[in-house]
């Protein structure tokens, strides 16, 4: 045979039905020649009885073709790897592929940012109207910048520490949970980068919550009132102050509630462990006060703590008389030293190979 | 001066107070593919950990990639792709961001990163369903996106940590696939931690075996069978006489029933086991070498150690006294 046959396409298969005598009666079972005759047809009714069947193109061909692509790329240094995790939890809250924060979270984030501009629409509203008498209520002044920050309701019980439960919830004890731990310290990240890149990521969307709207205050009054330098020299250091007292609120939460989030594997428990450590503690605080008249257990209270320290730096009327502000102060240190003791050691005791 | 080896150790031991996880571990692993094998407890989670960098050898030395064990174990991360055993994937996200981001935990530039697990998750198969969402994956799939997380930079060491544990038999069957392709065509070395004798055969080339912390043996395992050569016979009539005669003659014989393995002495092995049957009258119906598994000499190896490893065959044939807790008697095991 030579190669021109070799490569010619096979021939129409042809099945000659002529020959055959096919009856059935109609009791008979289908078998496989019964099947073959309805398949190709029988020898009765057919005009051509030749079945023709058309052979084959395909070729054999790949759906899936496995091929390893090298890559020649150079690794950036440690500071890209930690904006990686920054930016991994601070864009997860505004868009997709980055940690998927949940919409309860996302949305609660939302409602908060918005009441706490309250004062700032309050600001504008007083500056429209022209009202002296609204503006000082409202406006910027020793008290108002306090309460932005440090207020008791709503903002700290119905805003920050809830906001805080939200975000530091599942920060750390999810990478317990789904083993998403060992997909970091397989990679060259140290435990202090990781612990303090997520501190960081909570602490940046809690000061968008706290310090920003704080911020937004200050300049509206700035824009709306057309306060000269004059003023903003005079109360910058107020603003500073509100600023500290803010900062060192989210420090604590942030501490406390990722020190909670650490020793878990679950979201509910670091969430509602922070809460009831914040409102707990004041509300058994005021007990004892009441009924007592001591006021020394509000030194276990992060946020009397919080507020006494704030009183003494902005400069309000101080409500907490049987003590110093540095006692609070030294407790504050001492929560978050005991928060990121239990943190460092519990992230550090965190395997790559099994939880 | 530039290491021939992969991974390299020297006198490497590692303790938890006590108890020694890993004692006098003296390694060498060439490139390409190495099975890290070893019962539960015999060290193989503490040896990965040390090599990573991850915790401190209490004694001795060891390079990775030629990097030091003990202060280079970020620069050994960089250059190894590491697929835990157990979950390590975030369920709500999707897999190219998963993946996305597991190369940027590795400094990767985020569009490159985002590049890279598109070629990677491709690589695993899982090109069509890489937006979707990781906890709607199958086990098997789960396996492939921590593959690709292992590989998005292309690393020149990829160690696999149990890869095929718990998938059905077509993902494993395309686990296995993509491990060899990744070692033949992609021409990466492979560490696979496996319990899967099978796989670790059909992947590697070497083997390391860890028991209680200390080499038990390692090398290439074809060399390494040498060690449990055995010539099987089947037997016909005077099987009795023949085992006596083949047992006198110095040989080393194991029987169940008409078939007997007779371990390979040396090149007059087969005549001396014909000389026998001739004097014994035995008929030899059928004579091969026979070719040990990587699990028979995991066995073999292990039972020269003292410790008594039963096969799933084991467990099948005499449900009873195999299923026996191999403990010390104080803990109520024994027999």
């Amino acid at each position: 045979m030579d190669s021109e046959d070799e490569v010619q396409a096979p021939a129409p298969i042809s099945i000659e039905l002529d020959s055959l005598d096919v009856s059935y009666d109609a009791q008979a079972p289908v078998k496989g020649q019964g099947r073959m005759d309805a398949a190709w047809g029988s020898s009765q009714g057919d005009e051509v009885n030749t079945a023709q069947v058309a052979p084959s193109k395909d070729t054999t061909g790949f759906i899936f073709e496995q091929v390893y692509q090298p890559w020649n790329g150079t690794l950036n240094p440690r500071w890209m790897r930690n904006w990686a995790i920054l930016r991994h939890h601070v864009a997860g809250i505004f868009r997709k592929g980055h940690r998927p924060w949940s919409i309860p979270t996302r949305l609660f984030l939302v409602v908060v940012f918005i009441a706490s501009l309250a004062d700032v629409g309050l600001t504008l509203l007083s500056a429209l109207i022209g009202s002296a008498d609204l503006h000082s209520v409202w406006g910027v002044n020793r008290d108002n910048l306090y309460g932005h920050v440090l207020g008791f309701f709503p903002r700290n019980v119905l805003y920050f520490p809830i906001v805080a439960a939200l975000l530091v919830g599942g920060v750390i004890s999810e990478d317990r949970l789904h083993g998403t731990s060992a997909l970091y310290f397989s990679r060259p990240i140290n435990r202090f980068d990781y612990v303090m890149m997520k501190y960081l990521s909570v602490a940046i969307i809690q000061a968008m919550i706290v310090l920003l709207t704080l911020f937004l205050y200050y300049f509206a009054e700035i824009v709306s009132m057309g306060r000269g330098w004059a003023w903003i020299i005079d109360t910058f250091p107020l603003f500073l102050a509100a600023f500290a007292g803010g900062t060192l609120l989210i420090i604590t939460y942030t501490s406390i509630g990722l020190g909670l989030s650490s020793v878990s594997k679950g979201k509910f428990f670091p969430g509602i462990g922070l809460i009831a450590i914040v409102l707990g503690s004041k509300t058994l605080a005021i007990i004892v006060s009441q009924l007592f008249d001591r006021e020394i257990l509000y030194l276990l209270s992060p946020y009397d703590c919080l507020a006494h320290v704030g009183q003494a730096l902005i400069g309000t009327e101080p409500t907490y008389d049987q003590y110093s502000w540095t006692w609070s102060l030294a407790s504050l240190v001492a929560m978050n030293a005991l928060s990121l003791y239990v943190l460092s050691s519990r992230v550090s005791s965190m395997e790559v190979t099994r939880e | 001066m530039v290491d021939d080896y992969i991974i390299n150790t020297t006198d490497l031991c590692k303790s938890y107070g006590p108890h020694m996880a890993l004692e006098g571990l003296n390694l060498k692993v060439e490139k390409g593919a190495t099975g890290l094998l070893g019962p539960n407890g015999a060290g193989k989670s503490t040896f990965l950990k040390t090599i990573l960098g991850l915790i401190q050898a209490t004694s001795g030395e060891g390079t990775v990639l030629g990097h030091d064990i003990r202060t280079e174990g970020a620069a050994i991360r960089s250059r190894i792709g590491y697929m835990p055993e157990y979950e390590a994937l975030n369920p709500d996200m999707d897999a190219i961001y998963q993946v996305r981001y597991s190369g940027e935990l590795l400094g990767m530039n985020p569009v490159v990163a985002m590049s890279r697990a598109h070629e990677a998750l491709q690589y695993v198969g899982l090109g069509e369903q890489r937006y979707r969402n990781i906890g709607s994956f199958s086990t098997g799939m789960k396996q492939a996106t921590k593959l690709a997380c292992a590989i998005i930079h292309d690393p020149e060491l990829i160690i696999a940590d149990e890869p095929s544990n718990g998938l059905d038999a077509v993902a494993r069957e395309f686990m296995i696939t993509t491990l060899q392709n990744t070692v033949k065509t992609g021409n990466r070395s492979v560490l696979m931690a496996s319990h899967l004798m099978d796989d670790v055969e059909r992947v590697c080339e070497n083997i390391v075996l860890l028991h209680k912390g200390k080499l038990a043996a390692q090398g290439r395992i074809e060399d390494l069978k040498d060690i449990d050569r055995e010539i099987e016979i089947h037997v016909w009539g005077g099987a009795t006489k023949l085992e006596e005669l083949m047992t006198k003659a110095g040989l080393t014989v194991r029987r169940e029933g008409r078939i007997m393995r007779i371990q390979h002495m040396g090149e007059d092995t087969t005549n001396l086991i014909l000389k026998c049957a001739a004097e014994s009258g035995a008929q030899i119906r059928r004579m091969h070498e026979y070719e040990a598994s990587l699990e028979d000499l995991f066995l073999v190896i292990m039972e020269n150690l003292g410790y008594e490893v039963k096969t799933s065959e084991d467990l099948l044939r005499s449900p009873v006294q195999a299923r026996q807790v191999d403990a010390p008697k104080s803990m109520g095991g024994g027999s």
